[in-house]
């Protein structure tokens, strides 16, 4: 049966020769950042571990996460979707449609219990008994309650399964709320980014695969693998931002010549992911490579945090036009102000007791 | 003028000395951390590589914070341990009725024109006490905690990101913790105006000399003038 297959099977069936399988799993060590004595282990558990089986779901979301997954380049998306890992579920990419579908989700569910990975891209609109988001003729905050209750582990797909994305920013009106606010008792993965980095979304199936743990997660709960440094402290111009070298505006010759994006509003200071590292589309480029600021789409509620090309300094604050500068000014003004008043008021009294004390004596 | 009857050292040289170096940090934190959240000069015409711009500007950030922590954490040990009592945390007690009941009400009076006369303290007054817990104290904190957790940043399990890193997801994310970090940075201005402001007013109106005695350390108390 296809499903217990191991991956060195199908690569064998697929006249992949062993070479180019130890070259893969060599690549794919590195990209977990593991050290080459891991190796083996790597070997070991694709030739001898059945696949993962993989239910995908897809709540509200915008399908991004999908498109940058079936972009991996290391493994092709072929190799990816057909061997490697058991996608038994996706609304997606699967050729069943309607009851037959959800049939097989089901099976998967009893069959696999406990030993699967729940993958959910897009999260869940909780209001109103989560109406605003039916998949399937049910709710999929349901769906996903019920997929999770035996899922080995949960991976979020993208900003919106990890933090909320768009669909929680301000005034999130479907009251959508993020996996790990939903699921409490289960193993959660964050992978953001809108959408995450194909290579970072095939690494973290790759480790729960030969390890049969999660990786290792920061505060956040993302990999540290992949979202450890700042975009910022990797990023190749930097030597432009310790110069003091700043792209001023769009249309300045300094965005010609690539300088830091820092005054345009770039948020990779701020911001934890691998685009300055691993790149896009198989390492062709990232958005500071081609002249745009990053806008912090990894970032917790990076919709809410202002204006994507305004620097920190002149970020709107408390939903109106005012700022950290002109609140500070405001208030240095106002504490200015209340000095000089005070000083007025002891002057007045000063002078008028001065006087009453004048008239005492005389 | 009235002449001076009695003469009191009330800030020894550790607290003016505390005192100056805190200031100095103050000035310079402010000046380089808004620079860095606005950098204003013009970029200098060559190769990047033989600038070091914005650079500068964040090591003398660092530099200044690192003195300014090391200040702090020696005034508060001279605040616990240094025996001195102008200077100690001991008196300092917002919970109790003794400190905040009476004192510290009559104070408050007094700044708002509500009596004539002008309780007289040596040393901080509670309203100032109060003033000094909680923007030099509180305030410091927060910034020295928020300042490391971000200096933390660049170096992932290093020494400041596992100590301090944990203020990130306190405040939602790095930026937002950046922009709390700006924002408690204009605690710095409104506190050095209401501070000289009331130093020269008291200075004015109860003639302790108040403002020398952070150089001198001395205090005097006048005679009543003779009108």
């Amino acid at each position: 049966m296809q499903s217990n297959q191991t991956f060195a099977d199908v690569f064998k069936a697929r006249g992949v020769s062993r070479r180019d399988f130890l070259k893969f799993c060599s690549l794919t060590s590195v990209y977990l950042g593991l050290s080459p004595s891991m190796v083996p282990s790597i070997v070991e558990a694709m030739e001898n571990k059945p696949r993962t089986p993989v239910i995908w779901l897809h709540g509200l979301e915008c399908t991004c996460c999908s498109e940058s997954f079936i972009r991996s380049s290391h493994p092709s998306i072929e190799d990816l979707l057909f061997n490697m890992i058991s996608l038994d579920y996706d609304d997606l990419l699967s050729a069943a449609a309607g009851r037959q579908l959800e049939d097989q989700r089901h099976r998967i569910m009893k069959e696999y219990k406990g030993k699967y990975i729940l993958a959910v891209e897009g999260n869940a609109s909780t209001k109103d008994d989560g109406v605003y988001c039916m998949v399937g003729g049910d709710s999929f905050l349901n769906t996903l309650k019920e997929t999770a209750a035996d899922a080995a582990a949960i991976i979020a797909w993208g900003s919106c399964a990890s933090f909320g994305c768009v669909q929680n920013a301000h005034p999130n009106p479907t009251g959508a709320a993020p996996v790990s606010d939903i699921i409490k008792n289960k193993p959660i993965v964050k992978v953001p980014g809108c959408p995450p980095i194909s290579e970072v979304m095939t690494g973290v199936i790759a480790h729960f695969h030969t390890f049969g743990t999660l990786p290792d997660l920061d505060r956040f709960g993302r990999p540290k693998a992949f979202y450890n440094t700042r975009i910022h402290d990797k990023c190749y111009r930097r030597a432009f931002f310790d110069a003091g070298m700043f792209v001023p505006s769009f249309d300045d010759e300094a965005t010609r010549k690539g300088w830091c994006l820092y005054k345009m509003g770039c948020k990779g200071p701020t911001t934890y992911n691998s685009c300055s590292k691993i790149q896009w589309n198989g390492g062709t480029s990232f958005p500071i490579g081609s002249g745009h600021p990053c806008i912090g789409c990894s970032e917790p509620n990076f919709w809410d945090r202002g204006p994507f090309y305004e620097r920190l300094a002149e970020v709107p604050f408390l939903g109106s036009d005012s700022n950290a500068d002109k609140i500070g000014v405001i208030a240095v003004g106002a504490a200015a102000a209340g000095a000089a008043a005070h000083a007025a008021v002891t002057a007045v009294k000063k002078a008028k007791s001065d006087k009453h004390d004048n008239n005492d004596k005389a | 003028m009235g002449r001076i009857i009695e003469e009191i050292y009330v800030w020894r040289l550790p607290v003016r000395l505390y005192h100056w170096i805190n200031a100095l940090c103050m000035v310079v934190l402010f000046a380089t951390g808004m620079y860095i959240a606005a950098p204003l000069l013009s970029p200098p015409l060559g190769e990047a590589v033989w600038y070091k711009g914005m650079a500068w500007w964040r090591y003398m950030h660092f530099a200044f914070a690192f003195i300014f922590i090391a200040n702090f954490l020696f005034r508060l040990y001279w605040a616990l341990f240094g025996g001195d009592k102008y200077a100690r945390f001991g008196g300092f007690r917002p919970w109790s009725p003794s400190w905040w009941g009476k004192p510290f009400r009559e104070q408050v009076e007094s700044y708002l024109f509500l009596r004539s006369d002008e309780p007289n303290y040596v040393g901080h007054n509670p309203v100032a006490a109060l003033a000094h817990f909680l923007f030099i104290f509180c305030g410091s904190t927060f910034m020295i905690f928020s300042g490391l957790a971000m200096y933390g940043e660049n170096n992932p399990a290093g020494f400041s990101e596992t100590l301090f890193g944990w203020m990130i997801p306190l405040f939602g994310g790095s930026y937002t913790l950046h922009f709390t970090h700006h924002l408690g940075s204009w605690m710095l201005p409104i506190y050095v105006i209401m501070h000289l402001y009331a130093v020269i007013r008291h200075d004015v109106v109860d003639r302790t000399s108040v403002t020398s005695s952070i150089i001198t350390g001395y205090k005097h108390k006048v005679e009543e003038e003779p009108v």
